[in-house]
């Protein structure tokens, strides 16, 4: 076993893990942060994304030892009630929650895009949640919500 | 339950150290993409994981009349590159269709050739542009062309010892024709069914849009140092000899693309997989590589 040192949402931990754990195993099975789901764990439908150190990775295929001395960020760090992001109001807002499965990653994915594009075109928006999948094919509104938080924050 | 170890080299030469120490039993972890979903589907479990994405592995170096990409830089730090973007176009337009956002963040350009999958994206960019890797132990280095670096599918000459340090690419022609195309089941994070890149030199040729052009002598007088690339379908990525030959000093008309096009697709020794059936994969290469130069001469 290992010891993982790491910061989740401002808050520091020290964790064991194995040489082959991964982040989102220590995210929901040590932490108890389940906001990141479990989805294909191949790195493909984006349901665990979440920010290492402001870059979205996709925590089921992220070795735990490779974030060592990182911050994580999980959509519980980026808003709570009472004090929701702009884009947690603007997904209420626009419907853009179905089931409800896939948008905390979608989510982190958004916050990744305005961190670094903070007025995206709609096709920058598409191509920021390429990695992320709505089973329910909400993709529509997840977009205008995005569009519309882009538009609040300038 | 996995026993594994778990390395974090803060050096080159510790990295290089580690892998001479367990050798074969050594898996060089840098993104992790391929490896962690191998571990995740207990494809495999990892004897000893060397990890190696903060040794000092991460740089682009733009040395004039070639770029140098350290073997663990992330394909979206290639995508950010100025130098890329300026001096190698067709790998910045190649790399655009790798993966998605979050995997192009950490999967790296030396763990796409490392793991040498006859699909992997960086090849076909890297194949045309005639790139080599650096592989480094502790006895040494070598530059091996990267076309004689694939022997199969997921497997290198890279020996159990070696290291993946850098990948140097020629900075080709200003003037230099190309074109990339990706073919997959979607548009975004998905593996090949065959992706193509054709990149020649041309000399002569009527203007664009002319008279001359569109009634079509020839689009170029002559073509040199062509290279005809396509991924998926053949054990490794695949330089399609023949059809760049057939390039080689020619002039390049309609009768020249369909000849390339169908000669490359002869070239292919594609398999029925999940992705396509080798029917469709030969026919789609053929369509591909003529669409390219297509594209080249439009």
């Amino acid at each position: 076993m290992y010891t993982l040192e790491l910061k989740v949402n401002g808050r520091a931990y020290k964790v064991e893990v194995k040489a082959t754990t991964t982040l989102l195993q220590v995210l929901r099975e040590k932490l108890g942060i389940t906001g990141p789901k479990v989805g294909c764990e191949t790195g493909d439908c984006g349901a665990c994304s979440v920010l290492v150190n402001g870059k979205l990775v996709k925590a089921c295929i992220t070795n735990a030892l490779t974030v060592h001395g990182k911050e994580v960020l999980t959509v519980e760090g980026l808003g709570r009630p009472g004090a929701f992001h702009p884009l947690q109001l603007a997904f209420h807002e626009h419907y853009a929650a179905q089931c409800g499965f896939c948008t905390p990653g979608m989510l982190m994915a958004a916050k990744a895009l305005l961190d670094e594009n903070p007025k995206p075109t709609r096709d920058e928006v598409k191509e920021a949640l390429s990695g992320n999948l709505c089973r329910c094919t909400g993709y529509v509104k997840i977009v205008d919500a995005i569009m519309a938080a882009a538009g609040e924050k300038a | 339950m996995s026993g594994g170890e778990f390395y974090r080299a803060s050096s080159v030469q510790e990295a290089l150290d580690l892998l001479a120490k367990y050798g074969a039993k050594a898996h060089v972890l840098a993104g992790g993409t391929d490896i962690m979903v191998k571990v995740n589907r207990r494809q495999l479990a990892p004897e000893v994981l060397v990890y190696i994405g903060e040794c000092g592995l991460n740089y682009i170096k733009d040395l004039g009349d070639k770029v140098v990409i350290g073997g663990a830089t992330p394909f979206a730090e290639i995508l950010r590159s100025d130098v890329v973007k300026q001096k190698l176009p067709l790998l910045a337009e190649a790399v655009k269709h790798i993966g998605t956002p979050a995997i192009r963040n950490v999967g790296t350009i030396g763990g796409n050739l490392v793991t040498a999958s006859p699909a992997a994206d960086s090849s076909v960019p890297l194949l045309a542009l005639g790139a080599s890797v650096k592989l480094a132990s502790k006895s040494g280095e070598r530059v091996v062309p990267l076309e004689a670096f694939f022997k199969g599918p997921g497997e290198t000459v890279r020996k159990p010892d070696e290291l993946l340090v850098e990948v140097i690419i020629p900075v080709p022609d200003k003037d230099v024709k190309f074109a990339y195309h990706k073919i997959g089941r979607r548009k975004a994070g998905t593996l090949s069914v065959v992706a193509g890149a054709v990149i020649f030199k041309a000399e002569g040729g009527a203007p664009r849009g002319t008279a001359i052009a569109r009634d079509q002598a020839c689009y170029f007088e002559k073509c040199s140092q062509a290279r005809v690339v396509l991924n998926a379908v053949a054990p490794t990525p695949l330089v399609a000899k023949k059809a760049s030959a057939l390039l080689e000093g020619s002039a390049l008309d309609a009768e020249l693309i369909a000849k390339v096009a169908k000669t490359a697709a002869e070239e292919t020794s594609p398999i029925d997989d999940v992705r396509a059936s080798a029917w469709y994969r030969r026919q789609a290469s053929e369509g591909l590589v003529k669409s390219l130069l297509e594209r080249i001469v439009a």
